[in-house]
């Protein structure tokens, strides 16, 4: 029998009968009352996400932003103190190991964000690329904290978090909420403004019935899982993985070729010399069917490639999906077909961003 | 809607005869709640033959695809508009509103291989228990 672990809210989840589920070996609540309820409640008002399972990794020293340079995509050295940036770290052949957060708390702290999958073997695999000499420590501290994610137009109205509406768009702070002390930053994966909150385990649970008594309704990963394809951001095993690089995936943008050497970048610059074959595009469903994860796409009568993430989109009324396809294909307004269980349903090429805020 | 002379089948849909032998079919209410929202409807066109307990149509929630299986054999007199234009109705009202399909029975006899409301409370108890020990 396979255990999943658990989040220190583990016990709430099941007393507020949240459906739970399997997610990376932890159990979660995939919804509370309705995913479409969940959903309309963050891009309404204000939800808030149980994501403790994401990795929580601090990378301290007076040479660790040098480190993480050296296995990360971007530059953590020009990352300015009190701010976060998204990042990837690549294996060797320019595959992507995981798509991250990279927090720096101060000079010679920072905290890495990642993805609950693999957890141990990207810790081992950061640990690989560290040098005796460096005084670099990793140290994880995923099961000492709490990771609590508060997003939703309403969010900032909430007057406990008053103070907290001047940190701006991927700003950190440590701060108090109501005494209780926390990292708090303006980051999430939802498409809406919010804060990402880190917290040692009673100050994370005593936040969680701070913002119940707020009137921030607990929200499940089903929500989640459509909010962030509405907003185009990937889930990582199914955009992404160590199969994909960051060019097919459109995350060139989080590749800086011109910093100093670091894990990958010379395969990197010659996939980016050699140019790209196929290419992570965003569809939306002409004919009557959903697409889903793993879904054949066929061009011509031929097999092209597979759909990666795929649903309804509540926001936009309409079934949407991301998947890769040869490049020929994959300009806006380019129809295909998605096989939906035998059944091929035409689709066009939309941006990826099917949702943006505010328009 | 007098859900009493309702019959039930194990993969947790109802059939309910209108008149001598059409009769509606849909989910029950354990089926729409296990499922969550569900978003799609995937129903036969009007005319089309079905088997007891073979495929009738897909309704898909956010999280899951789901084959409906047919209650009975026969061939589709009408699927419900309503229903496919809002599949929330099957959320909603699934005895009423959200009904998926009236069917035109072969055999009338086949109901006698389905579950009455009190076998099925008993079934969906054992039903709601497995699922408790998982």
């Amino acid at each position: 029998m396979k255990v999943l672990k658990e989040t220190p809210f583990n016990k709430w989840h099941h007393d507020l009968h949240a459906r739970m589920g399997d997610f990376a070996g932890w159990e979660l609540p995939m919804w509370y009352t309705s995913i479409l309820e969940e959903h309309r409640t963050v891009r309404n008002a204000a939800g808030m996400f149980d994501v403790s399972d994401m990795g929580r990794v601090w990378v301290t020293g007076n040479k660790a932003g040098a480190f993480l340079s050296g296995v990360l995509t971007k530059n953590a050295e020009q990352l300015r103190v009190g701010s976060a940036q998204l990042s990837l770290t690549c294996l060797e052949d320019g595959g992507i190991l995981d798509d991250l957060l990279i927090y720096r708390l101060d000079i010679d702290e920072y905290l890495i964000v990642w993805n609950a999958g693999n957890a141990e073997q990207k810790l081992n695999w950061l640990a690989h690329w560290l040098e005796p000499n460096m005084e670099v420590a990793i140290e994880d501290k995923t099961h000492d904290t709490t990771m609590l994610a508060i997003q939703g137009p309403d969010v900032c109205q909430m007057e406990t978090l008053k103070e907290l509406r001047r940190l701006p768009r991927f700003g950190v702070t440590k701060t108090r909420i109501q005494g209780l002390s926390a990292y708090v930053a303006r980051t999430g994966y939802t498409g809406e403004d919010g804060f990402e909150i880190i917290a040692d385990v009673p100050t994370g649970l005593s936040l969680w019935q701070l913002f119940i008594e707020n009137g921030v309704m607990p929200c499940g990963l089903g929500a989640r899982d459509i909010l962030r394809l509405e907003a185009g951001m990937f889930l990582y095993g199914q955009d992404i993985d160590t199969s994909t690089n960051p060019f097919e995936a459109g995350l060139g943008w989080l590749v800086d070729l011109e910093h100093d050497d670091f894990v990958g970048k010379s395969a990197l610059l010659e996939i980016r010399h050699n140019g790209i074959s196929r290419k992570l595009v965003g569809f939306q469903m002409k004919g009557r069917g959903i697409a889903r994860s793993g879904y054949p796409i066929i061009s011509s009568g031929q097999e092209v490639g597979r759909v990666t993430s795929g649903g309804y989109s509540p926001t936009l009324n309409a079934n949407i999906g991301l998947g890769y396809v040869p490049i020929d294909i994959s300009s806006i307004g380019t129809n295909f077909e998605i096989v939906v269980r035998d059944r091929p349903v035409l689709a066009e090429v939309v941006g990826k961003r099917f949702y943006k805020k505010g328009g | 809607m007098d859900i009493t002379k309702y019959k039930f089948t194990r993969e947790h849909e109802w059939i309910c005869l209108e008149s001598n032998n059409v009769g509606k079919v849909g989910l029950t209410y354990y089926a729409q709640s296990h499922l969550g929202d569900i978003v799609f409807l995937d129903l036969p066109e009007p005319g089309g033959k079905v088997e007891q307990f073979g495929k009738l149509g897909e309704v898909e929630s956010v999280k899951a695809v789901s084959d409906v299986l047919s209650p009975a054999s026969g061939v589709i007199m009408e699927s419900n508009q309503a229903a496919i234009d809002e599949p929330g109705l099957v959320n909603k009202d699934p005895y009423g509103d959200g009904w998926l399909v009236k069917l035109k029975l072969d055999n009338l006899a086949e109901l006698d291989a389905l579950m009455n409301k009190s076998d099925y409370d008993e079934f969906m108890r054992q039903c709601e228990e497995s699922s408790e020990q998982e």
